[in-house]
C-alpha cells in the first residue's frame, strides 16, 4: 500500500502534503499552532496520528476538517469522492474499523486509534479486490465518480447481515446514489461476488 | 476484422475507476494551491448595496476576498452557433461579478480564497453583504411573456381539430429538474503569467477553452483545458459556468493555483437546470384512429437575462403521420439561474406530454395504445419532407409488446392483480435526434508495437475512451490492450462535445480515417526505411494486416511487424489525422435524410391503495439506435436513462421558495433521485439496423434516447392501475389519494 500512496504523491506533488508525510511518527510534543490565533480560535490546529490503509500519518488538522477533506486534501488520497458533503449521496464512503461510514459527516480528529480504509486500500490495478473485479466485469458504473463509495459499501456489505435476495442488496446499497443509474449492474456485480464460495 | 466492434468490451479505463485512481477535476493538487469558496446572494432580485470584507480579510490563512472591484476584468463571451473547433457557447452569458444587480438566488457576489478549504469556507461566511431586495418572481404558473414562435407547421390544425370526431386537449406540466451529477462542478486553475491551465469537469473541453479565453481576455492558444475524467454531467457540464472564470481570475490575481469546488447547494443555483415547462397538447383523430391534427404549444421559464428555449417540439413533427400540425414556443422570465440542456433536452419534456396525450386519445378511441401508434406510422419525416435514414419504431413497438406480454393486458382500470397488488401496464414510444458533430482525431503507430488514438473530446461516462480504443484497434487489427486512448485535453485534435448523443457518431469517421492514414504513412515508410525488406517497392504493392506489413496477395503471417519499420527509420511513430464534418442538427448543410433513434418503453407499476404505495416493478425497453458498438456499455446507458426516468416520473422537482426565490430543496435528501431500491430489474433490447447514412459503421449515440418517453409510459401505467391521470410531474402519493 505504501507504493500506491507514493504514486499518488508523485502524480500530485504538494509541498504541504510532502511535509506532512515527512512528519509521520514525528514527536507529538511539538507546538502545533503555527499561525497567530484569531479571536474565534479558527487558527488552531490539532496534532493527530491517523492510521489509513495500514500506514500511520502524523497530521496537523484544522479541527473543522472532515475525514473526507482530510483524506483528499491533507493526505492526498483522492480516490474518496465528495458528492454532497451532507451524508446524502454515499460517494465518500470509507471503512472505519471495518464499518462503512460517510467520511463527510465525520471529523478527521475523531479517528485517532482507529483503522481507516479507503478505496486505495482495497485493491489496485493488477491486484483488484474481487468486488472491484466484479464491478469491472459487470460494467457496474458509468462515469466512475460514485464508484469508490459503491465499492466501499459493497465490500462492507459482504460482512453485514444483508439478506440473500437482490431486493436485499438493493436496500443495503441505497445509501449510495449512482446518478448514471448503473444500479442493475451494481447489483449484478455484488451477486457475482456473493455467489462465490 | 470486426472482432472488437459490437462485442461486449469492459471499459479500458475501468481499472482506474474501480481503484480510485481516475483523476477528476477536483482531484488535481499542486504546490501552493489555495482554495476558493464563492459567497452566494441570499436574495433573488435586487442589488448589492455594500460588501464588507473587513472581518473576513483578517481571518487566518485568507489570501483575498474578491468581488466586483478587485477580481480584474472579466468579459462576456460572444456566443456563436458553430459546433466545431471555433464554437463558443454558454447559457449564462453575463460575466461573473459584472455588476451589482442580483437576478437569481445564489448568484455569486464574492469569492473567498484561503490556504485551506476550511478557512476559505469560514471567510466566505464572514463576508457581510447588504442588499436592496425586491420581490422575486419564481411563480410556477407560466404565461407567455414573449411572442409565440412557430416551430413547425403544416396544414390547418385548427380546422381539422374543429371538425374531428375525437379530440384530446390537455396541458402537461414538468417541474424544474436539476442535473445533479454526483461529481460537483469544480475548477482547478493554474496561471503561469502567460497561459492558463484549467482542470475542469467539462462535456466540451474545446468549447470551454474558447469561452474562457474570451472571458479572461486572452487568446485561446493561451488557455488549455483538461478533463481526463468527469463524474458525468447530463448536459449540466456542456458549457462553462461562472465558477470556472472566477477560479481562473483568482489564479491570475494571486499567481497561485486555485481550487474551486461548487457545493451541492450551488449545483441547484448556479450551474443550470431543466426549466419548468407547461405544454398544451391538442390531438384529434378519426374514429378508426388516424390522427388528423396535432398542436403543441409550450412555455418554458428562463432566466432574466438569457433566452433558454427548451425545444419541446424536437421529436413531434416526425413522430407520427398527421397532416395538420402546429408547434409553438414562448418564454416566461423568472428570477432563476439560466436553464440549460438536460439529457434529451426538448424531446424528453415534449414526449412526456405527447405520449401521455396519445394514451388519452387511445382511451377515448377504445384502441390499444400500441395499435394507435402503429396506425399512425409515417412513411417519411412529414416535418422536413425527407425520408428517414433508418426508422424501426414499429419493430420496437411490436418487439416490446411481445417481450413484455402486452397481449395479456386487460385495459380496464385497476383490473389486473398480482399478490394482492393492483398492476398498471403502460407504454410509450420515444425518439431522439441522431446527428454528428464535426470531429478531428489522430492515430499513431509507435515503435513499441502499440498505437495511440487521441481526440479533444472527453468521456462523460458513456464509454468514449473504450469506443475510440475499439475503433482504432479494429482498424489497425490490434488487440485493445495495445491501443492507448487519450482524450480530454485541448492540445489534442479538436473533438466533439459529449452531448446530443452525437459524440460516438462523430468519432467513428474521424478515427477510421486517421487510422487509415497512419497505415498509409506506415506503408510509405516501409518502402523508404533504410534496410527495409520492402525498400524500393511501391507502397501500393504492400498491405497492412493486423499489425504486419506484407506484399499484396501474400499471407499476412508472412509479413513483418510494423514496429520494425519504425525502428529502421528511427521514427518514434507514424501518424494520421482524420476529420469529419458535422451532420444533422450539428451540420452546416441541409440534410437529405431525417436521422433519429427510436424506441418503446413498456412499464408495469404496482399500486397498493391501502397504504398508497406506488412502485415501478418492471420495465421492458426496446431501442433502435443503429449499430451498437459496445453492447455492455450500451445496455448500461439505456438502463441508466430508464433509472433517471423513474426519478423524473416519481421524485424529481426543484422547488423554489416563493418568498425568497431560493431553490429550497437544494440537497440530495430533499431533491430525490432514484436510489438502488427504487429500481426493479430492467430489460433492454436493441433492434440493430446499422444507420450507415450517419457513418460507416451505422452507429448512433445512445446517451439520451433511453430517457425519452419513460415518464409518459409510467404515467400511463399509473392511470391503468389507479384511474388517475397525472399531468403534472412528479407523480406523488397525493395525486393518487382520490
Amino acid at each position: 500500500m505504501q507504493d500506491g500512496i507514493g504514486e499518488v504523491f508523485a502524480q500530485c506533488p504538494m509541498e504541504h502534503t510532502m511535509n506532512t508525510r515527512q512528519q509521520v511518527f514525528a514527536t507529538p510534543d511539538e507546538p502545533v499552532a503555527t499561525r497567530s490565533e484569531s479571536a474565534t480560535g479558527a487558527g488552531d490546529v490539532v496534532h493527530v496520528t491517523l492510521r489509513i490503509n495500514g500506514t500511520a500519518y502524523g497530521l496537523q488538522l484544522d479541527p473543522r476538517t472532515t475525514l473526507l477533506d482530510c483524506l483528499r486534501e491533507t493526505v492526498g488520497l483522492t480516490g474518496t469522492k465528495k458528492g454532497c458533503d451532507h451524508g446524502q449521496c454515499g460517494a465518500c464512503t470509507v471503512h472505519v474499523d471495518g464499518r462503512r461510514v460517510n467520511s463527510c459527516l465525520s471529523l478527521g480528529v475523531m479517528h485517532e486509534g482507529e483503522e481507516i480504509t479507503t478505496i486505495e486500500g482495497i485493491g489496485q490495478p493488477g491486484a483488484l479486490h474481487p468486488v472491484q473485479a466484479a464491478f469491472l466485469a459487470c460494467d457496474a458504473y458509468q462515469c466512475g465518480y460514485c464508484t469508490s463509495g459503491q465499492i466501499m459499501s459493497a465490500v462492507a456489505l459482504l460482512d453485514e447481515a444483508c439478506g440473500p435476495e437482490d431486493a436485499d442488496v438493493r436496500e443495503c446499497m441505497s445509501g449510495n446514489i449512482c446518478r448514471c443509474g448503473a444500479y442493475p449492474n451494481i447489483v449484478a456485480a455484488i451477486r457475482q461476488v456473493r455467489g462465490k464460495p | 476484422m470486426m472482432s472488437v466492434i459490437g462485442r461486449a468490451q469492459p471499459r479500458v479505463d475501468g481499472p482506474l475507476k474501480v481503484s480510485g485512481k481516475a483523476l477528476y477535476a477536483s482531484d488535481h493538487r499542486f504546490p501552493g494551491m489555495v482554495y476558493a469558496v464563492p459567497v452566494c446572494s441570499t436574495i433573488a432580485n435586487g442589488e448589492i448595496q455594500g460588501i464588507d470584507t473587513s472581518a473576513a480579510s483578517l481571518m487566518p490563512g485568507v489570501h483575498a476576498i474578491f468581488h466586483r472591484e478587485n477580481i480584474g476584468t472579466l468579459f462576456r463571451a460572444t456566443v456563436n452557433h458553430e459546433f466545431g473547433a471555433d464554437m463558443v457557447h454558454l447559457d449564462e452569458t453575463r460575466a461573473p461579478l459584472e455588476d451589482d444587480v442580483i437576478r437569481y438566488y445564489g448568484q455569486y457576489v464574492a469569492l473567498a480564497v484561503a490556504d485551506t478549504f476550511e478557512r476559505a469556507m469560514a471567510a466566505a461566511d464572514a463576508v457581510k453583504v447588504t442588499y436592496r431586495s425586491l420581490q422575486p418572481n419564481v411563480d410556477g404558473q407560466l404565461a407567455p411573456e414573449t411572442n409565440r414562435k412557430t416551430e413547425s407547421e403544416r396544414g390547418d390544425p385548427a380546422k381539422a381539430f374543429g371538425e374531428a370526431e375525437v379530440r384530446v386537449d390537455q396541458t402537461y406540466d414538468l417541474p424544474p429538474e436539476t442535473h445533479n451529477p454526483i461529481e460537483l462542478h469544480a475548477s482547478v486553475a493554474l496561471w503561469d503569467g502567460t497561459t492558463f491551465t484549467l482542470y475542469e469537469t467539462s462535456q466540451g473541453v474545446v468549447n470551454h477553452r474558447n469561452v474562457l479565453a474570451q472571458m479572461l481576455g486572452v487568446s485561446k492558444e493561451n488557455v488549455r483545458v483538461i478533463t481526463k475524467f468527469m463524474g458525468s454531467g447530463f448536459g449540466g457540464k456542456l458549457w462553462p459556468w461562472t465558477q470556472s472564470a472566477l477560479a481562473a481570475a483568482a489564479a491570475r490575481q494571486l499567481d497561485k493555483p486555485v481550487k474551486l469546488v461548487v457545493s451541492r447547494r450551488m449545483m441547484f443555483q448556479n450551474v443550470g437546470h431543466r426549466p419548468r415547462v407547461q405544454q398544451r397538447i391538442r390531438l384529434s383523430a378519426t374514429r378508426d384512429g388516424r390522427l388528423t391534427s396535432l398542436r403543441q404549444d409550450w412555455v418554458n421559464h428562463t432566466s432574466i437575462l438569457d433566452d433558454y428555449k427548451e425545444n419541446c417540439g424536437e421529436a413531434t413533427p416526425q413522430m407520427y403521420s398527421v397532416p395538420n400540425l402546429r408547434i409553438t414556443s414562448a418564454l416566461a422570465r423568472r428570477n432563476v439561474g439560466s436553464p440549460s440542456p438536460m439529457r434529451g433536452p426538448g424531446a424528453v419534456p415534449g414526449l412526456w406530454a405527447t405520449e401521455s396525450a396519445m394514451d388519452e386519445l387511445a382511451l377515448k378511441l377504445g384502441i390499444d395504445p400500441v395499435e394507435l401508434r402503429l396506425i399512425n406510422e409515417p412513411e417519411l419525416d412529414e416535418g422536413l419532407k425527407i425520408p428517414f435514414s433508418s426508422r424501426h419504431l414499429k419493430e420496437c413497438l411490436t418487439t416490446g409488446a411481445s417481450r413484455f406480454g402486452w397481449a395479456e393486458r386487460d385495459p380496464r382500470v385497476g383490473s389486473m392483480k398480482r399478490d394482492g397488488l393492483t398492476l398498471g401496464w403502460g407504454m410509450a414510444g420515444c425518439s431522439w435526434q441522431a446527428a454528428r458533430f464535426p470531429c478531428a482525431a489522430a492515430v499513431e503507430l509507435r515503435d513499441d508495437g502499440t498505437a495511440r488514438v487521441s481526440c479533444a473530446t472527453q468521456d462523460i461516462g458513456t464509454g468514449t475512451y473504450t469506443i475510440v480504443a475499439q475503433l482504432a484497434g479494429e482498424t489497425l487489427g490490434l488487440p485493445i490492450d495495445k491501443v492507448e486512448a487519450v482524450l480530454g485535453d485541448t492540445q489534442l485534435p479538436a473533438g466533439p462535445l459529449s452531448g446530443g448523443s452525437a459524440a460516438t457518431a462523430a468519432v467513428v469517421p474521424a478515427v477510421l480515417e486517421a487510422a487509415g492514414k497512419a497505415i498509409d504513412a506506415l506503408l510509405a515508410l516501409a518502402t523508404t526505411a533504410p534496410g527495409s525488406k520492402f525498400a524500393g517497392r511501391k507502397a501500393a504493392d504492400l498491405e497492412y494486416t493486423s499489425g504486419r506489413v506484407h506484399p499484396k496477395g501474400e499471407p499476412a503471417t508472412s509479413g513483418i511487424a510494423f514496429e520494425t519499420f519504425l525502428r529502421l527509420g528511427n521514427l518514434g511513430a507514424v501518424s494520421g489525422l482524420g476529420s469529419s464534418e458535422g451532420c444533422g442538427a450539428f451540420g452546416t448543410t441541409k440534410p437529405k435524410f431525417s436521422s433519429h433513434s427510436f424506441g418503446a418503453h413498456f412499464v408495469e407499476v404496482t399500486w397498493q391503495p391501502e397504504i398508497a404505495r406506488l412502485r415501478v416493478s418492471r420495465v421492458v425497453t426496446v431501442i433502435d439506435a443503429g449499430r451498437i458498438l459496445n453492447p455492455l456499455a450500451g445496455r448500461n446507458q439505456i438502463e441508466g436513462a430508464v433509472v433517471m426516468g423513474i426519478g423524473m416520473s416519481l421524485f424529481e422537482e426543484t422547488s423554489y421558495d416563493q418568498r425568497t426565490g431560493a431553490p429550497i430543496n437544494s440537497n440530495l435528501a430533499d431533491y430525490i433521485v432514484a436510489a438502488n431500491a427504487d429500481v426493479p430489474a430492467l430489460e433492454v433490447h436493441f433492434v440493430e439496423y446499422p444507420d450507415t447514412k450517419l457513418n460507416a459503421l451505422g452507429a448512433r449515440g445512445i446517451g439520451e434516447i433511453g430517457l425519452a418517453g419513460v415518464a409518459a409510459a409510467i404515467a400511463n401505467a399509473v392511470y391503468h392501475a389507479t384511474g388517475v391521470r397525472v399531468r403534472e410531474l412528479p407523480i406523488t402519493i397525493e395525486d393518487l389519494l382520490t
